[in-house]
């Protein structure tokens, strides 16, 4: 097996007389390369001496990763078996299955991945090989024979000088394509009548936590916030994801500026020093509720929009362009928050439908 | 030689009898590969698909991806009691009490991120090398498919634990479904069979995570391989490299066992990720409840980029005639499908550009084609830039930056840094074009120093070919790699020998190698 | 709402209806207040400091804190917010996290090491309290391993404190360089006092919207969570999508890169 250069004989064509007793197993390959356009121009072992230190030092390094490999597998049978993984809180055993199951099972994986690399850069004997790649269009006469077949094919059909065939061909086939679409549309499609206008907010609806308590004025401090939702069955719940309600109690001197900046038709919407803003950012739906006492800004934490609270919850820096809604507030008899009247606004990322 | 009895074995016999495979077979096994270390970067990506459905069957059995509302019961403690999705539910199943569960959850979000990543660096090196010209036009096409139903298959895996962040995820794809002019109201709604979240979106999005993409994508990555295959892999120029042929090694033994090597070691890649660095703990986010979020929250990497875009999107919305184009729409919905549209069509804008309309086999080494590499870098840069703008919470937070700041320098990164990278490339390649040249003239520095009679020192060169009357080389430029090196030219012994341990082995005296052009690139493309 | 043949009736009435709501809503409060506040005053006041203390509190106030406070803690202009009313939970989460005294004016003021030992830092929550009173911590264990405490205190950190400090707990950027601190280093009273005082730009959550029980239950939780080894390995900051990314590249493509040139290099 030595670097011969054989270019005697075009590639693809038999030349040789494969029964030829003569024919070493490597002569075979080289005429199997030679019939399949590929020729090996250099074929030569990694140690022309067998046996040397240097071929057994590479012999042992891969046996060593084999190894390896599969005291990975075992080790990650043993754990996966016997190791407790049940989960417990705090710093426990438990906590190392999974980084000990990876680890083994990457050592295995890499044991054998790297035996093999190693096996076929030290002890395979190193080759360049030379194939023709025939690029490019088929052989003009191939292409005219299967033109010809395509064309007769259209021509039998008569389409051409048919035109009454073709189309009632028309009229027949393309109804069948929408009758085909139309389950897999028509039955998805769902009339958003105005359901993004409106709210689980209503005329006098209580404001109510996440627990479903009603909340009185006395509830929250000065610079403190609340999460609140509408009063009614599930309104806490993902079935009203546009309701969910910031209601803030401002300080007295921010709230003078706050009520000083009242939009038109929101100078009531206040009760005394607490406001009550759409927790839904109207840019893309994101809570907005990252509220900062001291500068009175609401930001969003997932792209950054800020409000300012004291002016009407404005955006000030951020993609959103439009106020957080306020919701109109008041305290029923009891004292307790309840709301106007539902949003004037419709809460949340703009649309295409909204004014 | 003793002549070794040629038995192909009962059942390769058994087999041809009947489908007569004996030269398509042998075909298959000679067919030749190239050999180049950035070629491997797409099996990467496929290497970490197989990951993906290997994993992905596993968590089909114990996922249910059912709205139904159940109160937790189970092992974690911190969630005891707590109203949840029974799609959540049953992702803390996997996590907590499914044994081996949570390495395949981690280890299927880890193949996913690398599968993205992978088809990322792939897809640069295909640009950069101008391995999608033709005739693999039709290649980049598949391969950007392959891209854009990643990242959708990515999206549909990452919203159906129905944890927080997932939940504020689909939150945003549903206002940017919603920004879409004329239809998105409608079309929001029917994806989401009513008002947002519904409970149809989750089986939704999983019979189209675990079904129609991965079929898709099963498909369009066969025909990607059956292309290569049928058309052959390009190969870096060198000696006796040529349009027409594909000089490497043979399927088998030589390129069959690296691959099935490389296999291993990005399935090991995989599983030391998922053991070892914890990805996605639901369990911190809890069930998604529409008025919860969290600072910093994210999609995946591979959707940075329009996060970013997003948060860079000055305020800037129309409104005319009681309808509204929200601002969302122009960085979720306009930016990438422009992004997309171009780079799929690149080959074809490049024909144009360029009037190149040839058949190539041979890459391009990217400083070669300086005007490509900078519009490349230029792209790159402007993505990156978007990139880093989808982190600007984390980075502001972790390095103490003003978050308004991170935003401005975006806004301000996003139209200098393209144009910035653009020069910057171009005058990099023609720079190290310049330098090849140079090398190609004076030949390689040898380091020894001579003094001249008149006391000037100057450094010998070695040429690297024939040299004319005044001693510059006379071979011309041809894209191949230029050794730059004594070593490389084989006067030296391999000054890195073997891959991590270098040996300095002291040599004899260097001798004068025979200029030939036989040594010019011998070292071909690495 | 006001219907159309009303409104203008209501808008005569609406110019008014702030003022009302407002004496209204203000009367509550003073109900409320009394209603609730001699309560949780009497259960917090279970440290009372000697005028021993006050007078120590008070020199440490005039070597340490006047300058920006200014004398018996009415604030200077544009320097230090006045202290009268503060009450002794903040003088203690402020002092005893090293926020206070601050180095310099900036946007926030951040954690360091204390400069006032506990008994000194006791001493001048001591003064604050007896110049303006405020709110107090509480005495004794502030936590619970029960797990339905640690359960119910997950689902309010996720109502009302995710949003800024993240739900690993790691912080998180606020508008122009402020930030919600990271809750690794806080202590139970840390976590007490901040809920209950609403340090710099955080929002007050006062006795009658958390309840104790139920800031417990926070505190709890979040210490749970702090505690709690990540069972999936490293946690990486258990910050989310951001530091995976960050992995999948330095540690998976960088690490299968260096496998490519071995494998593709010349053996």
């Amino acid at each position: 097996m030595t670097s011969v250069h054989d270019h005697s004989s075009p590639a693809g064509e038999p030349t040789v007389d494969v029964d030829d007793p003569a024919l070493s197993q490597f002569d075979l390959v080289r005429e199997g390369a030679r019939r399949d356009g590929v020729e090996i121009v250099h074929y030569a072992p990694r140690f022309p001496v067998p046996g040397t230190r240097e071929e057994r030092r590479a012999e042992r390094r891969i046996a060593t990763l084999f190894v390896l490999a599969g005291l990975g597998s075992l080790a990650f049978l043993v754990i996966y078996s016997v190791w407790p993984f049940e989960y417990q809180l705090g710093a426990g055993r438990d906590k190392w299955f999974t980084p000990l199951l990876g680890v083994t099972l990457a050592l295995a994986f890499f044991g054998v991945g790297a035996g093999i690399i190693v096996w076929s850069k030290r002890l395979m004997p190193e080759e360049i090989a030379v194939q023709d790649r025939h690029d490019g269009a088929s052989d003009p006469a191939e292409r005219k024979l299967t033109a010809a077949t395509l064309l007769s094919a259209y021509e039998e059909t008569g389409l051409r000088r048919r035109p009454l065939l073709k189309g009632a061909l028309a009229i027949g086939v393309a109804p069948m394509g929408l009758a085909l679409g139309a389950p897999f549309i028509g039955s998805l499609i769902t009339d958003p009548k105005d359901d993004l206008f409106h709210t689980g907010f209503g005329k006098g609806t209580h404001l109510v936590r996440h627990d479903g308590t009603k909340i009185r004025p006395a509830d929250l401090k000065p610079g403190g916030i609340e999460t609140v939702f509408p009063g009614i069955p599930g309104g806490a719940t993902n079935a009203h994801a546009d309701s969910p309600t910031l209601l803030i109690h401002l300080r007295e001197n921010e709230a003078e500026k706050a009520i000083a900046n009242s939009r038109k038709g929101y100078e009531d919407a206040h009760v005394g020093n607490f406001f009550a803003y759409s927790k839904i950012c109207t840019h893309a739906g994101c809570p907005a509720s990252l509220y900062e006492q001291q500068t009175n800004r609401l930001l969003c934490p997932c792209h950054q929009s800020q409000f300012d609270v004291l002016d009407g919850c404005r955006p000030v820096f951020g993609p959103a362009t439009r106020s957080l809604p306020q919701l109109h507030i008041a305290l029923d008899e009891e004292g307790y928050f309840v709301s106007q009247h539902d949003y004037k606004l419709a809460i949340g990322p703009a649309f295409w439908e909204r004014p | 030689m003793k002549r070794p009895t040629i038995d192909p074995g009962k059942s390769a016999a058994w087999t041809d009898d009947r489908l007569a495979v004996a030269s398509p077979v042998r075909r298959l096994m000679n067919k030749v590969f190239p050999d180049h270390w950035s070629f491997l970067l797409g099996e990467i990506a496929l290497y970490s698909f197989v990951v993906l459905l290997l994993s992905g069957v596993f968590l089909t059995l114990f996922f249910d991806p059912s709205m139904q509302e159940v109160v937790y019961q189970g092992p974690y403690t911190p969630l005891y009691g707590i109203p949840m999705s029974r799609a959540f539910e049953s992702s803390l199943e996997i996590s907590f009490e499914v044994r081996g569960g949570l390495i395949m959850r981690q280890i299927h979000h880890w193949a996913a991120l690398l599968f993205m990543a992978s088809i990322l660096v792939h897809m640069f090196r295909v640009f950069f090398t101008g391995a999608f010209r033709r005739p693999r036009e039709l290649n980049w096409l598949i391969g950007m498919t392959l891209l854009i139903l990643g990242i959708l298959e990515g999206f549909a895996g990452y919203s159906l634990p129905d944890d927080a962040l997932s939940g504020t995820g689909l939150r945003i794809m549903h206002a940017i479904v919603l920004s879409i002019p004329v239809i998105g109201t409608w079309t929001a709604f029917a994806l989401f069979g009513g008002e947002f979240p519904g409970t149809d979106i989750v089986p939704r999005l999983y019979i189209v995570h675990v079904l129609l993409v991965p079929g898709l994508l099963l498909a369009l990555i066969g025909a990607h391989m059956g292309l290569l295959v049928k058309q052959k892999h390009t190969q870096f120029p060198g000696p006796g490299r040529t349009e027409d042929n594909v000089v490497g090694h043979r399927m088998v033994p030589g390129f069959a066992a690296k691959a099935g090597g490389f296999f291993m070691i990005v399935f090991a890649m995989i599983a030391f990720l998922g053991g070892v660095f914890q990805i996605n703990p639901i369990w911190l986010f809890g069930p998604y409840e529409a008025a919860v979020v969290s600072a910093g929250s994210q999609p995946d990497w591979y959707v940075g980029f329009l996060d970013g875009s997003t948060r860079l999107m000055p305020p800037w919305e129309i409104t005319a005639f009681g309808h509204t184009v929200p601002a969302l729409f122009w960085p979720t919905v306009v930016l990438p499908g422009i992004l997309f549209t171009v780079a799929m069509l690149y080959p074809w804008l490049e024909q144009r550009y360029t009037g190149d309309r040839a058949h190539h086999n041979l890459l391009q080494r990217p400083r070669d084609v300086p005007d490509r590499t900078a519009l490349g870098a230029m792209a790159v840069g402007f993505y990156v830039v978007l990139f880093i703008s989808g982190g600007n919470d984390i980075i502001a937070e972790k390095f103490d930056i003003s978050l308004n700041a991170m935003t401005w320098i975006g806004r301000v990164g996003l139209l200098v840094v393209p144009p910035l990278a653009y020069y910057v490339a171009h005058r990099l390649c023609l720079g190290l074009q310049q330098n090849d040249r140079e090398t190609l003239v004076h030949g390689v520095e040898t380091g020894i120093i001579r003094r001249l009679p008149n006391g000037a020192f100057v450094e010998v060169h070695q040429p690297l070919g024939p040299v004319d009357d005044h001693g510059h080389g006379e071979l011309g430029y041809a894209g191949w790699a230029v050794p730059k090196k004594m070593n490389r030219l084989g006067a030296l012994g391999s000054s890195v020998k073997g891959f991590f341990v270098p040996i300095e082995q002291p040599t004899e005296a260097p001798v004068s190698p025979a200029p030939s052009r036989e040594l010019t690139g011998a070292r071909g493309d690495d | 709402m006001i219907s159309s043949s009303a409104a203008r009736v209501g808008d005569r009435f609406r110019r008014h209806s702030g003022l009302v709501v407002l004496a209204l809503a203000l009367g509550l409060l003073g109900t409320m207040y009394a209603a609730f506040a001699p309560v949780s005053q009497a259960d917090e006041q279970k440290t009372t400091a000697s005028a021993e203390d006050v007078r120590e509190g008070q020199q440490l106030f005039e070597g340490g804190c006047i300058t920006c406070h200014g004398r018996n803690a009415q604030g200077v202009q544009d320097r230090g917010p006045s202290l009268i009313g503060v009450g002794a939970a903040s003088v203690e989460f402020q002092v005893g996290t090293g926020r206070m005294p601050m180095a310099r004016n900036e946007a926030q003021a951040v954690r360091k090491p204390a400069l006032y030992d506990d008994k000194q830092t006791r001493q001048l929550a001591a003064y604050v309290e007896s110049i303006g009173g405020g709110p107090q911590l509480p005495s004794g264990e502030l936590r619970s391993t029960d797990k339905d405490v640690i359960a119910e205190g997950g689902r309010l950190f996720r109502l009302n404190c995710s949003s800024c400090h993240a739900f690993g707990m790691g912080g998180g950027a606020l508008s122009s360089g402020k930030f919600a601190p990271s809750l690794q280093p806080s202590t139970d009273r840390d976590l007490y006092a901040a809920m209950l005082t609403g340090p710099q730009n955080m929002p007050v959550f006062g006795d009658n919207q958390l309840t104790r029980d139920e800031k417990k239950a926070i505190i709890s939780y979040v210490q749970a969570q702090k505690g709690d080894q990540d069972p999936g390995g490293a946690g990486i900051g258990r910050t989310g999508p951001v530091p995976e990314g960050l992995v999948v590249f330095l540690v998976g493509i960088v690490g299968l890169l260096i496998a490519t040139l071995w494998i593709a290099g010349k053996s």
